[in-house]
Formats: C-alpha cells, sequence, structure tokens
C-alpha cells in the first residue's frame, strides 16, 4: 500500500510559517502597496464635487436615478438611451440609499480606485511584484485615468472589468485551466454591458492568440466561452426588446454608425499624450526596444490589447475623449515592467578593473551591491516619471479656469449653479431653450425643468434619437412654448452659427438676463477676468 | 478658480456685453406707492373676452353644475312635434359668432322658461342648432387644466342678460351703460363712476391694458354703423374724463405694456385687460387664439415677482347666444345675465375648486373695494358677494407652475409622439443583476478553483484513510 500524506499533520506545520509570511507581505508589497492606494484615493476623491456634473455624467446619473424610482428625473432622462444600462443598475442601487452627486462620483472614483488594484494584480503576474506596484502606482496618478474616473462615466467600470479579463486570459494562457477562460469571457462580457465599445477590445484578443502559437486555445474552451460571453451579451439587446423599445435601440445603433466625425483622425494621437503623461509612455517604449530580447507573450498581449483600440477608433468617426481609457492599464504595465528592471549594463559601459576600486571606497554598501546602482537610478527614473505625472494631475483635479470645454475631461463649470437656479427660480412647468443639448442635458438634470437645443437637426439620420429638434423656435418662442432662452460659452465656442441664433431669438423676444454664471478665467496677460458662461434669459413674447 | 455666482460684477460687464434687456438699458421707473389691502393680494388682474356661457365651456366639466341628463331643447317653443336639439361636442366644426341680439336673448331666456335657445335662432330663419353644440378639454385644453389646478366658477353670471356695452360697464362701474339700446350717449358715458375712478382717489395704482389699442378710436370717433370696436369692449373710451385727462389717460395703454410692466417691475394694483377680436373668443376661429392670450398672461405672471401677490380672473361679456340651462337668478329688479365662464388663478386660489357661489362682474369689483378699503361704486357691488371663497390665505402661496397647454404640447418628449412605454425596472434588475453575479461568481471559482480542489483532493484522502482504517 502506497504512503499517504500526513494530512491531518499539515495544519500544524503550515501555522508557524504564516505569521511570518503575512508580516513579511504587509512589509513589502503591503506597504508601498497602502500608499500607492492612498494616492489613488486621494486623487479620486479630492474635491470630487468643486464642479458639478458635465453632460454625459448627467445622462447616465440621471438613468440611473429613472432606475431608482426617482420621478422628478424619469420624466426628463429615459432610461434606454445609446448604451447598456450595467453602470447606471449598479448606481441606481447606490443612488436608493443616497441620492448627491458626490455619492454617484464617489461610486465612479471607487471603480476606478478598484482598477489600479487589478493594474497591480495583473503587473504582479506578468513581470512581477515591482512592476506591478509601479504600474498601480503609475495608473493611481495617471492624469487620464484619474480624471475620467473621477467622472460618472460608463468607461471606468468597462475598463475595470477589461483589466479584469485581461488578468484572467493571463492566467488561462499561463495554466489553460477553462475556469480561468470562462470568467475572462464574462468579465469581457461585463464590459460590453458596461459600454459596448469594448467589444473592440475582442479584436485584440483575437489578434493576440492568432499571432502567438505558444498561446494556444483549445476549441471547447473557445466554444464555451464565446458562448457564454454571447449570452451575457444578449442581455442588452433582451433588455430593449422587453421593454419595449427596440425601435429606440436601432436608431441608436444606425446613428452611432453613420453619424458625422467629431474629432479627426490624430485626436488621440495629439491629445492624449499629455494626458497619459509623456514619461509614462517614454518609459513603455523604452522598455519594448530595450527589452525586446526577452519579449514573450505577455508583451505581444499587452500591445495587441493596445494597438486594436487605439487603430479602431482613430479610423471610427465618433471619438470620444475618455474612449481610450481601457489602454491606460497595460500602459502602465509596460511602463512599471521598465522601471521595475535594473539595468543590465552594456558591454561599452562595463567599468575596467582599476576603475572600480574608488567605488569600493565611496559608495555606500548598497549601491556596492551588485545591481544596487542600477536600481537607484530606476529608482530615481520611477519617481521622477511619477512626479511628472502627479503634477498635472493635481492640476487638472482643480476646477478648471477655462471657458471651453473638452467633452469627457471633467464637470462643466457653472452648470450645476444655473440648473439649481432653475429649479429654484423658475415656475414648474416652464420650457427653456438651450444652444446645444450638452448644457441642456446639465440643466435638465439639476433644474428638473425641459430644455430643448437649437442645435438637433430636423433629420433623424444626424441626430441623437433621445433628443428632438425644435421646428420654427421663433414660432415656438412667439407662441409661448418656450419661456427662456439659455446662452453657453462652452456651446457658443462650437457652434457660433447656433450661438448667435439664440442671441438674435433673445434679442427679438425682449430678452432679460435673469441668472448668469461666472468663471474666473486667466488671460495671457496673467490677470484673472471673470466670464460669462451660462446666461438665461426670461422672454416676452 | 472660484465661481461666483451671481457675480453683480459679472453682470454688469454682461450688460454691457449684451444689450439686450430694454428693461436693464433704462433706469427703472419709479414704483408705485404701497397701499395696504386686506388680503395678501396686491394685484388683481381682469380679463374679459367675449360672450361664452358655461355650458358651452365647461357644460361637461366634471365636478361643475354642467349639462343635466335629458337636456334637450325644443325647436319650436310650445311645439313638441317639432322636436329637440340635445348639446352635442362641436368637434371639428368652427361655428362663427352666433349674432345674439337683445330680441335673441330674449327669446331664449322666455321669462325664465329657458326654453328657447334653440327656437330663437329658428324663428328667424337661422340654424338654431349650433346654439347647443359645447366645447370639452379636446378644444379648451388650456382652460380646463387651469380650472382642475384653480378655480373654476359654476354660478358666475353675467351682469346683464343682453348687451356687450351693458355688461363691459358693469365690469368696470357695477351699472349699466347709460344710453340704453347700445347707443353711446353724444356726451359719452359722462359721470357714471368707475372703479378707477375710486382706484385713483385713494392712490391706488391701476391700468387698462387693450389688445391692439387705438388711442384715438374712442366714443367720440364712433360711427353709429360701427360700434362693435374698440368702444365696446373698453368702456373708458367711452368716457370724456378718461380719453381727455391726460393723468386719467395714461392708464390706458397697450397690452405689450402689460408684459413690459411684469419685467420692469410696475405692475399696478389693479389691472383689467381687454382683447382684441382675433383672441376674444367670440368666433370660434378665435379660441385658440384666445387660449394663447391667457396662457401668456398667466405664463408671464408666473415668472414675474408678482406672482406670490396677484389673482388673475378672466371672464366672458354675455352669453353670445349660446345655450345655457341655469335660469339667472333676479337682483332685486333686475335679472341677471346667463351664466358665463369665469376662472381664477393665484397663489393662493384653492386647488381645483369649482365654486358654487353665485358671483357676477360686481363681485370681482366687490373684491377689489373690500381688499383696497374703498367705497362701493352702486348698490349692485355694495349687495354682490365677493370672490373671498376662491382663495384660502390662510395657507403659505403655492409655487409658479406653468399650466399645461394640453394636446397642443405633451408634457414631456417628442411632440406629437406616443408616450414612452413604462420603464420595467425589475426586468433591468434581473437581468443586468444575474450578468454581473454571474461574472463575479466564475471569477471568484476561477481564483478559488486550486484552493478549492486541493482541499477536495485532501478531503478525498482523508476519506479513503478512514475506510482503510476501518478495514484493518
Amino acid at each position: 500500500m502506497p504512503e499517504l500524506p500526513a494530512i491531518t499533520a499539515a495544519p500544524a506545520t503550515t501555522a508557524p510559517k504564516t505569521a511570518p509570511r503575512i508580516r513579511r507581505w504587509l512589509l513589502f508589497p503591503g506597504l508601498p502597496l497602502t500608499a500607492i492606494m492612498g494616492l489613488a484615493v486621494f486623487f479620486r476623491l479630492w474635491q470630487l464635487t468643486a464642479v458639478g456634473f458635465n453632460s454625459d455624467e448627467a445622462v447616465y446619473t440621471g438613468s440611473a436615478a429613472s432606475i431608482a424610482g426617482n420621478n422628478a428625473l424619469t420624466a426628463v432622462f429615459p432610461v434606454f438611451r445609446a448604451h447598456p444600462l450595467l453602470f447606471q443598475t449598479l448606481l441606481s442601487l447606490v443612488l436608493r440609499v443616497h441620492d448627491t452627486d458626490w455619492t454617484a462620483r464617489a461610486f465612479a472614483a471607487s471603480i476606478g480606485i478598484a482598477t489600479v488594484v487589478v493594474t497591480y494584480l495583473l503587473g504582479r503576474r506578468l513581470y512581477g511584484t515591482g512592476a506591478g506596484l509601479i504600474a498601480a502606482l503609475l495608473l493611481a496618478i495617471m492624469p487620464y485615468h484619474v480624471i475620467v474616473s473621477r467622472q460618472v462615466l460608463l468607461d471606468g467600470l468597462m475598463t475595470l472589468c477589461a483589466t479584469a479579463a485581461l488578468y484572467c486570459v493571463v492566467r488561462y494562457v499561463e495554466n489553460g485551466r477553462l475556469s480561468w477562460l470562462l470568467a475572462g469571457g464574462s468579465m469581457m462580457g461585463a464590459a460590453v454591458l458596461s459600454k459596448e465599445t469594448s467589444i473592440v477590445l475582442l479584436g485584440g484578443l483575437y489578434a493576440f492568440f492568432v499571432l502567438t502559437p505558444s498561446a494556444r486555445m483549445r476549441g471547447k474552451h473557445l466554444l464555451l466561452t464565446g458562448l457564454l460571453l454571447v449570452t451575457e451579451i444578449t442581455v442588452w439587446p433582451v433588455m430593449i426588446r422587453l421593454s419595449g423599445h427596440s425601435h429606440r435601440g436601432q436608431s441608436y445603433l444606425l446613428w452611432q454608425i453613420f453619424r458625422r466625425p467629431n474629432h479627426s483622425a490624430w485626436f488621440y494621437f495629439t491629445v492624449l499624450p499629455s494626458w497619459l503623461g509623456p514619461a509614462l509612455l517614454l518609459a513603455a517604449l523604452a522598455g519594448l526596444i530595450w527589452l525586446r530580447k526577452e519579449a514573450t507573450w505577455r508583451e505581444r498581449l499587452l500591445l495587441a490589447w493596445l494597438i486594436v483600440p487605439v487603430l479602431f477608433f482613430s479610423l471610427w468617426p465618433l471619438k470620444g475623449f475618455e474612449y481610450l481609457l481601457p489602454v491606460s492599464p497595460p500602459l502602465a504595465i509596460l511602463a512599471g515592467r521598465t522601471l521595475a528592471r535594473p539595468l543590465s549594463r552594456p558591454e561599452w559601459l562595463r567599468q575596467p578593473g582599476w576603475l572600480r576600486w574608488p567605488d569600493r571606497l565611496t559608495k555606500p554598501g548598497w549601491l556596492a551591491r551588485p545591481q544596487g546602482l542600477p536600481r537607484a537610478v530606476m529608482g530615481v527614473l520611477a519617481a521622477a516619471t511619477a512626479v511628472s505625472m502627479v503634477i498635472p494631475a493635481w492640476q487638472r483635479i482643480e476646477p478648471s479656469t477655462s471657458a471651453s470645454f473638452l467633452a469627457g475631461s471633467g464637470g462643466m463649470n457653472g452648470g450645476r449653479q444655473a440648473g439649481r437656479w432653475i429649479l429654484h427660480h423658475i415656475p414648474q412647468g416652464a420650457r427653456l431653450l438651450a444652444i446645444g443639448p450638452s448644457v441642456a442635458n446639465v440643466l435638465e438634470f439639476y433644474g428638473h425643468h425641459q430644455v430643448a437645443a437649437l442645435s438637433i437637426s430636423p433629420s433623424p439620420h444626424n441626430r441623437n434619437p433621445t433628443y428632438f429638434p425644435v421646428s420654427n423656435p421663433d414660432l415656438q418662442l412667439r407662441h409661448g412654448v418656450y419661456q427662456y432662452v439659455v446662452w453657453d460659452a462652452y456651446t457658443a465656442a462650437r457652434t457660433s452659427f447656433f450661438a448667435s441664433q439664440a442671441r438674435r431669438l433673445a434679442d427679438k423676444y425682449h430678452g432679460v438676463a435673469v441668472y448668469t454664471s461666472t468663471v474666473s478665467v486667466q488671460v495671457p496677460s496673467g490677470t484673472e477676468v471673470v466670464e460669462p458662461v451660462i446666461v438665461i434669459y426670461e422672454v416676452h413674447p | 478658480m472660484r465661481l461666483r455666482v451671481p457675480a453683480l460684477a459679472a453682470a454688469a460687464t454682461l450688460v454691457a456685453l449684451l444689450p439686450l434687456s430694454p428693461a436693464a438699458a433704462s433706469p427703472p421707473p419709479p414704483r408705485p406707492q404701497a397701499v395696504r389691502t386686506t388680503t395678501p393680494i396686491k394685484h388683481f388682474i381682469f380679463l374679459m373676452q367675449g360672450g361664452r356661457t358655461f355650458d358651452n365651456y365647461f357644460g361637461t366639466y366634471p365636478g361643475a353644475y354642467g349639462l343635466p341628463a335629458g337636456t334637450c331643447q325644443p325647436r319650436a317653443v310650445g311645439q313638441t312635434r317639432a322636436g329637440c336639439v340635445k348639446p352635442f361636442a362641436l368637434l371639428g366644426q368652427q361655428v362663427p359668432p352666433l349674432g345674439a341680439s337683445r330680441t335673441t336673448i330674449t327669446s331664449q331666456y322666455n321669462r325664465g322658461k329657458m326654453n328657447g335657445f334653440v327656437s330663437a335662432y329658428q324663428r328667424q330663419g337661422r340654424n338654431g342648432t349650433r346654439v347647443m353644440g359645447y366645447y370639452d378639454s379636446r378644444q379648451l385644453p388650456f382652460y380646463w387644466n387651469a380650472a382642475r389646478r384653480y378655480v373654476l366658477f359654476d354660478h358666475f353670471f353675467s351682469s346683464a342678460l343682453y348687451g356687450i356695452r351693458a355688461n363691459r360697464s358693469y365690469w368696470v362701474s357695477a351699472a349699466p351703460a347709460p344710453g340704453g339700446k347700445g347707443a353711446i350717449p353724444d356726451g359719452g358715458y359722462g359721470k357714471l363712476r368707475t372703479i378707477f375712478d375710486r382706484l385713483q382717489a385713494a392712490g391706488v395704482s391701476w391700468k387698462f391694458y387693450v389688445q391692439d389699442y387705438s388711442p384715438k378710436d374712442t366714443y367720440q370717433s364712433a360711427s353709429p354703423a360701427n360700434l362693435q370696436t374698440q368702444t365696446s369692449r373698453v368702456p373708458l373710451v367711452d368716457y370724456f374724463r378718461f380719453t381727455h385727462d391726460p393723468v386719467l389717460a395714461q392708464h390706458i395703454v397697450g397690452l405689450a405694456q402689460y408684459y413690459k410692466d411684469l419685467a420692469a417691475g410696475t405692475l399696478p394694483a389693479v389691472t383689467y385687460i381687454a382683447s382684441s377680436s382675433g383672441d376674444n373668443e367670440r368666433s370660434a376661429r378665435s379660441i385658440a387664439g384666445g387660449q394663447d392670450l391667457v396662457r401668456n398672461l398667466v405664463t408671464q405672471l408666473m415668472q414675474s415677482q408678482y406672482w406670490k401677490s396677484s389673482a388673475l380672473m378672466w371672464s366672458y361679456d354675455g352669453s353670445g347666444g349660446w345655450f345655457d340651462h341655469v335660469r339667472p337668478p333676479r337682483e332685486r329688479s333686475a335679472t341677471l345675465g346667463f351664466r358665463v365662464p369665469a376662472l381664477l388663478i393665484s397663489a393662493y386660489a384653492r386647488r381645483g375648486l369649482v365654486d358654487h357661489t353665485v358671483l357676477d362682474y360686481t363681485s370681482a369689483l366687490k373684491f377689489i373695494e373690500q381688499n383696497w378699503a374703498l367705497a362701493p361704486l352702486t348698490a349692485r357691488d355694495a349687495r354682490a358677494s365677493s370672490l373671498t371663497s376662491a382663495f384660502d390665505f390662510a395657507g403659505r402661496p403655492r409655487a409658479p407652475a406653468l399650466i399645461p397647454p394640453g394636446s397642443i404640447l405633451p408634457a414631456a418628449g417628442i411632440p406629437g409622439a406616443s408616450p414612452a412605454p413604462p420603464t420595467p425596472v425589475t426586468k433591468i434588475y434581473w437581468l443586468y443583476g444575474t450578468a454581473a453575479v454571474i461574472g463575479v461568481l466564475l471569477l471568484l471559482f476561477a481564483a478559488w478553483r486550486p484552493a478549492l480542489s486541493e482541499r477536495w483532493q485532501a478531503k478525498r484522502a482523508r476519506r479513503v484513510v478512514q475506510t482503510d482504517g476501518a478495514g484493518e
């Protein structure tokens, strides 16, 4: 009879070893990880509601509030719009407990903080604890991730789920267990249910498996995971069907596919580098070149995950500032990989023996150790990279001093104040006419009044199906359908035609400026001037 | 950056940059002297429209004393064989003004029998069936919505049985127009006192706003062939003193001034408004215009600073020949006219009240006199019931809420579109919740599977050991 392991004795032998292991873990990586998490929390919660919601935040919070049963917003914010509802559904549970701007943003921020943790786990899995910690640090203070995850947007949850899916794929490639692939498929499904654009990431996974012979996927695994993924994604159309909004769903799809480009093809290449951190990009790129001989399937996976969405959204006519958020964790990991890697001295840098002795005299012990200097250099580089990102991140979480606005890059200055003024000062049932739908959404959210927009196209092909056009606004004002006209600097900067039309209508119907939101902006000469950003005119036909 | 809302400096800059505000461009006119009132109503507005009866507008209004079941007016009085005409909805019919003369209305009244409404016209060889037509919420959505939210009077009578001039004279002076039979005396209405004389003497601000006002169109310029003009709808232009004394004449202004006064903060204490033919609802075509006019007056009032201290009322200057089933009560020696629609909107108005108090135009005068402590003009207004039953001054003033214009504009969404189906909240939670939970469970299972597997193997091994031990 074969000898069996002493099962009953096992706990007795392992127990004494657990405590020192925990203590060691608490010291490293527990301590630095806690510090990183502290940074992530600070950057995502500091002055979280200093500025009110922007248009997208208003729409998603409004939809979530509608799901949560907020009657005041149900009439203004229909639940079924352009995107699936996983994020809004989860947010609605939070809003049922506490319905404030802070709660909504804190929920989104907590998702961002969770993404930092998953990035650490993924980085550690791929390149070790050091790389994981640096990747987590870089993501924690990356201006792009910080700013987007401070907003009530779908992209934060999409990025969390997508990064978790990437982690599962890594585990699957490592051990070939179906459970990891199923978990990855499920996480990918959750990413799609958060925001449908994440389906593009599947292209990245496809490219990786096709181009990497060492990473094999069994046909049965693929089939089961594909089934799971499709079933999960089907929740979106099934929900639309069950609720009787099929027509609206189709309209959204057509509109998204055929809408006109909102930015040039180089939008991401010109705007995003400063938000991602040039030093981080440099570190990621340097590592790919410098450590190219050590390249494995890991880099290929991360690159496929990066390149496919970047290429896709550069070619896709519709570009949102926050659309590329899922690429931020792999970028941070690639940079972390570089910065966590001690320098291996090239041949030409190696010192001859006669030059080594002064080192022994001058250098402290830790530096004199093998790899001590490279570690120190990389530490300094990592710190420099982090500092180069902390400063812009800090500047960007401060309320903007600009009267222009890039959608998705923060809250809308003055919008909340204007909306609350509407809520408290204009009669219930009064209607407002704004220039564009962005400000209209914010005013509807805070003001609980219907706000139409002049710039909505009468052609159903050129407008968001949620919005309705104002046919002959002049006549409608004359008939007293609208009682207020709203001018705003943000939309006026984008569409001078409709801005001048709003001014003309306000002028024609004896508009009296009854409310003005202002911001103090710094002009090139350095002086601060007060600029109006939102003006509400009471009109009298 | 600091956000300063409202920033006075910015507002000043803005006014310079955006010169859109006529009110802001010129210095504000001096506010009228504050006069004490006995109620929180500091501003009373009374609009008079043209010839309609209560049953014609609100005969089917729920809760009101409307058309009784079995109502049927004989085609010919005393001839049952001729048959009768039942009330019918005027849906899609553009009925022209019925042209109700003194004789017609007298025949309709038929010494209090109230059975000559159809026959009065039939006898003249005209189509009398039209008088039995009525409107409802489909044609009068704004008025019905207003009634649901504020006060509808269902026993409000015109002050005289016939005559636009007579009724409009009661409206301002609690007395019939001098001259009789619709003619204006050569010297105008002479010394007949109006409520505006009382207000002027008491130092209470007032204005008479006239839509399409023409200062030249007075009793002196009116010809006997053309009396249905401004001189009939604006009784003040039939007075010498109100047309020639600059102090008084300046109180009669165009309707545009009403909106300007609301915006500029110069609305007088007592406001009378007379609409023009395009909006006075005398014809079917002008009903929509009339509703738009009232909606604008009410909306602008709600938008203004005056909402919390105002009451706006509108009524109709006679029956216009339309059917009403309630016999008008007698007022001493005289008989009141047929019931007319009357509504009151105010921050203090009772919500959705159908007020059954017997009232007429002089009731509004009574309210003004009581509120501003003025002496009555005549015995009629002295005896009249006031409007106080329509108010609730004990409660707090209601916040302004625009009255939906009804079927013209839906409450939300695309105009004319069918309402969106209700949000299936439970289904959303179930489906998305299940998807999320499955994702998390699969992730946890994948992460803990090795540990679970080890534990399961260990358990199995332990069982084998126990089985073997038992066997030995």
